[in-house]
């Protein structure tokens, strides 16, 4: 078996079946806990309110916008890019017809992955140099959040090195780096991919019952 | 084992809102940003969520998914400790006030606030609780007010107010449709207030009443974070509204009372009301659309509002005060950020009843004052809140500002067409 | 008129099939070259044609670089044989790649040295535990954001420049592809962000790092070898130079480097030029990094806090930047002062302005 094998085959498996067990796992852990009724008066739908605020808390808000200017851009062009990236990538759209959805639609060419990556790669360094430099970032910090972004930054960096997709060898570290990344992610804050949804939720629905949308 | 009782404390403040809040931080600090404490000091320590770090590791330790799979292989965080608790405590209560500011700028739309309020409970099961609070929670306890106001002091106030305005005022009047509840702060230093809800209800021919046990409205332990406290000053009112079989209780010009009684009681008590919760705000407003609450003349001078953090951010009643604002005023200007995104006063959550944190609340007024001076030339600033308005005059003393800070009632009776009843 | 004009399109013509003919002969005669054995074997010169040109002079020609035509877009393909190529690989291969890795040597080994006659530099008086603000966040996130593209190029072009003949001993060619071809996608994809992070950079830090008198004196006194005292503003003599030398040399890197990265635009001479530039001004600048990172890090006790949390201790500033930490302690006086005849402030304002 050679690594590329190994790495697409076995690891790929292992690595798939923890991610998506342990991040179900983790989020019904979370839900488990359940929620005691509120008994108070509605003024407006805990629904409505739930839905506001997950869409709502995806954009700069008034008041506040300039002063998070930093974190909103770099936050958008890493995120932003990181998608691009895993959708739209050319060997992605093969791997994802061929291994798991059976479907394909077209991808970036090839000098719109360059660019997107660049954007992501600019996103990312920026959103963790501030995280060593700035007192507030820096008080907040600890291991995890560096190992998520370190972790996320080896998997696009492979991902780019393996660009020629003329070696199988960086191929395989590309996948090698992923499947690390994907055993991480469930015991990590890489998991706010998911509970963002919850936490925006329960306070939208919390807020929204009492007709405000903070 | 002190601080055991706050682990369990926290661990039983634990549901899935709360849990998804502690989980989804990202700590990028977008928080900090927000908090007039940080603000004035730029010290990172402020960060509102790094005031729940000892909630967060008591969570991720004990009872997160995984957490037994953390300590079995020794990477849990550590157990918090008591002195842990005690460097926490001026954060916590001194640096905090649940003003809910932080929630609107946080990318995970974490509540803080809410988060904030459920650790108190283990700071006080843990007793590093700031003595201030304590012992005004004890106060209100003993005494029926954490101010320590008696009825006797109450029958005072409403007898001077009754002399002033010449209408009489029914304590327990069984069967009238609205309850008023006082704060504390109103009864000692505002009680002009109960002159004009004595007038505006008159001419609005409202038939009410105000309650000689569970008159206050204030309940201190929703500040200090003790539900046992919290459901035992609340059950005064609930028991009050419920013998005197009213319609409506009436939450007073005050902050934290309205979240205790509106939104925070029914959970406390466990059970719904036999009456329904409004707010002196709502109810003028509907006096106002219904052509009941009639006005002459203009106040002329620049004005502004101060939105109290609990009725703007976590009450839902910022259209209100506006309206009837305009009714009564004609220079009435907003502020930067006005209604959702308002500065505290800085002695909300409990600050104000905590001596230790004066300093810092004198400080963090600072962000109020720049939003004044902003605007330049205002020279009154309106609030709907006893305790602001306390905090806010202290606070405009100790900067030598040019500002006189009005209640909206008080405003509003002003300009009351006595003749049109 | 129109004679003369037929006449000259014919002779145009017949230059060009002149042209695509000799070129077609040079093309078949370069696939035969690849048989190398089968050309050894023969014993005779590829292209061997009879007709009006002389074989040895048409080579002669290729080998000077003549010029041929070509019907693909890039006009350099034309160009069979380019003769500077081999001077250029000489002397990156040569002298560039001997004193180039002397150079990092021994700025490793003057480093090692400083360090054991010196010591690390400790703040004399001691902490005062009151700071002093230094870099701000903006200047401190350009810094990281260039220190981190500065990194992963310089690694990532070290590589490409030793590893042929230090890694390939070690590891062997086909690893060693690998991590070459790794190493040209990770150069290329971070160069841009370089560009960005360096001229940002040359933007934000301007303003600090102008030469004046006192950068004179402090020079003359021997700067950072002198352990005696010499007077500073918020940069000293040597750290201006850094900042200069890493602007010019961070936009000549930027300028031939993005010539490599788009090839077809300069001609190949210009090709080779970039690309020895680029070379010596890497190493330049890389064996100088040693020196900064040192300095920052192991080499100056609390210098490294002024670009991690941006403040630095008050007697750190008087030691290293005095004129600059005098300044910046009458303006943090001064706005005191002002603060307090403007109204009342409470308490004792801690930590140090806003930025």
């Amino acid at each position: 078996m050679t690594f590329l094998e190994l790495t697409e085959g076995p690891l790929w498996y292992v690595a798939a079946t923890v991610f998506v067990v342990g991040a179900a796992w983790r989020l019904l852990g979370i839900l488990r806990f359940g929620r005691k009724p509120d008994l108070s008066v509605p003024r407006a739908s805990a629904a409505g309110g739930a839905i506001g605020a997950v869409i709502r808390h995806s954009l700069p808000r008034h008041g506040f916008a300039e002063r998070t200017a930093y974190h909103i851009i770099a936050g958008y062009m890493f995120h932003l890019g990181l998608f691009a990236l895993l959708l739209f990538a050319a060997p992605h759209i093969t791997f994802i017809h061929d291994r798991l959805l059976g479907v394909s639609w077209p991808a970036l060419p090839r000098w719109g992955f360059i660019v997107v990556a660049e954007v992501a790669f600019a996103g990312l360094i920026m959103l963790w140099v501030r995280r060593i430099c700035d007192p507030v970032m820096r008080q907040i910090s600890d291991a995890d959040d560096h190992a998520g972004t370190w972790l996320t930054f080896l998997a696009m960096l492979t991902g780019c090195l393996a660009l020629q997709e003329g070696n199988d060898v960086l191929r395989g570290i590309h996948m090698l780096t992923v499947e690390v990344w994907m055993v991480y992610f469930p015991f990590s804050r890489l998991m706010h991919a998911f509970t963002f949804v919850l936490s925006r939720g329960y306070m939208g629905a919390t807020y929204g019952r009492r007709g405000i949308a903070p | 084992m002190t601080a055991e009782k706050a682990v369990d404390a926290f661990l039983g403040q634990i549901d899935a809102a709360v849990a998804s809040y502690l989980e989804s931080c990202v700590h990028c600090g977008e928080c900090a940003e927000a908090c007039h404490f940080y603000e004035v000091t730029r010290d990172p320590k402020y960060t509102p969520t790094h005031k729940l770090k000892p909630m967060v590791r008591a969570y991720k330790r004990h009872k997160a998914p995984f957490s037994g799979l953390r300590r079995a292989l020794g990477i849990a965080p550590s157990e918090v400790t008591l002195e842990e608790l005690q460097e926490w405590s001026p954060l916590v209560y001194d640096a905090c006030t649940m003003c809910a500011r932080c929630t609107l700028v946080c990318p995970m739309g974490i509540d803080i606030a809410t988060s904030i309020r459920k650790m108190r409970e283990g700071m006080v099961a843990a007793g590093v609780a700031p003595q201030g609070l304590v012992e005004a929670s004890e106060r209100a306890l003993e005494k029926g007010s954490p101010l320590g106001v008696t009825l006797k002091a109450l029958k005072k106030q409403i007898a001077d107010q009754e002399a002033e305005t010449g209408i009489p005022v029914e304590l327990d009047k069984k069967g009238a449709d609205y309850m008023v509840i006082l704060s504390a702060m109103e009864v000692l230093g505002f009680p002009e207030v109960i002159g004009a809800l004595s007038r505006i209800f008159k001419q609005a021919g409202v038939s009410w009443t105000i309650p000689s046990a569970g008159f206050e409205g204030t309940n201190v332990g929703v500040q200090l974070g003790s539900r046992d406290i919290a459901r035992e000053l609340l059950a005064r009112v609930v028991n009050a509204a419920e013998t005197l079989e009213v319609k409506y209780v009436i939450s007073p010009e005050c902050g934290h009372a309205y979240s205790a009684l509106k939104w925070e009681g029914p959970n406390l008590m466990g059970r719904p009301y036999k009456f329904e919760v409004v707010h002196i705000l709502e109810l003028l407003e509907q006096l106002r659309a219904e052509g009941r609450l009639r006005t002459k003349g203009k106040d002329g001078r620049r004005l502004t509002y101060h939105d109290p953090c609990q009725l703007v951010r976590r009450g839902g009643l910022a259209a209100q005060p506006r309206s009837l604002l305009h009714q009564v005023a004609d220079g009435f200007v907003e502020m930067d950020n006005a209604g959702l995104g308002n500065y505290c006063c800085g002695g909300g959550g409990g600050v104000s009843s905590n001596e230790r944190a004066e300093e810092l609340r004198f400080k963090a007024f600072a962000k109020k004052k720049e939003q004044v001076d902003k605007l330049g030339g205002v020279e009154a600033m309106v609030t709907s809140c006893a305790n602001c308005r306390n905090v806010l005059e202290e606070a405009v003393d100790e900067y030598h500002m040019d500002l006189e800070i009005l209640g909206l009632t008080e405003l509003l009776a002003e300009y009351l067409d006595d003749e049109a009843a | 008129m129109i004679l003369s004009r037929l006449w000259r399109g014919l002779a145009g013509l017949a230059l060009v099939l002149v042209v695509a003919w000799a070129a077609a002969a040079a093309w078949t005669g370069a696939l035969d070259l690849d048989h190398g054995a089968w050309a050894q074997n023969q014993g005779t010169v590829p292209g061997n044609v009879h007709g009006t040109s002389n074989d040895a002079d048409f080579w002669r020609q290729i080998r000077r670089g003549m010029p041929g035509k070509v019907s693909i877009p890039n006009p350099q393909a034309g160009v069979l044989v380019q003769s500077q190529g081999d001077n250029w690989r000489a002397i990156r291969n040569g002298p560039v790649l001997f004193y180039g890795g002397i150079l990092l040597l021994a700025s490793l080994a003057a480093i090692a040295l400083f360090f054991l006659i010196r010591g690390r530099i400790r703040i004399e008086g001691g902490r005062s535990g009151r700071t002093i603000p230094r870099f701000s966040l903006t200047e401190r996130i350009i810094h990281w954001f260039v220190a981190c593209t500065f990194i992963l190029l310089g690694i990532t072009g070290l590589f490409l420049l030793f590893g042929k003949h230090l890694l390939v001993p070690i590891i062997g060619k086909a690893a060693f592809g690998v991590i070459a071809n790794a190493s040209l996608q990770c150069h290329n994809l971070f160069g841009p962000l370089f560009i960005v992070g360096i001229v940002a950079m040359f933007l934000v830090y301007l303003r600090d790092n102008g030469f004046n008198m006192v950068d004179v004196r402090w020079a003359l006194k021997g700067g950072v070898l002198n352990s005696g005292h010499t007077s500073s503003e918020k940069n000293n003599a040597g750290e201006k130079i850094w900042f200069w030398m890493a602007v010019l040399g961070g936009l000549s890197l930027s300028v031939s480097g993005l010539m490599m990265e788009f090839p077809w635009w300069p001609t190949l001479e210009l090709l080779q030029w970039a690309n020895i530039a680029h070379v010596v001004v890497a190493l330049g600048l890389i064996a100088v990094a040693f020196g900064h990172i040192y300095i920052g890090t192991l080499g100056v006790e609390g210098a490294l806090e002024g670009m991690t949390k941006g403040e630095v201790d008050v007697n750190w500033g008087l030691e290293h930047h005095d004129l600059w930490a005098e300044e910046v302690l009458a303006e943090i006086e001064a706005s005191r002062t002002k603060r307090r005849s403007d109204g009342y402030v409470p308490g004792v304002q801690q930590g140090s302005p806003a930025e």
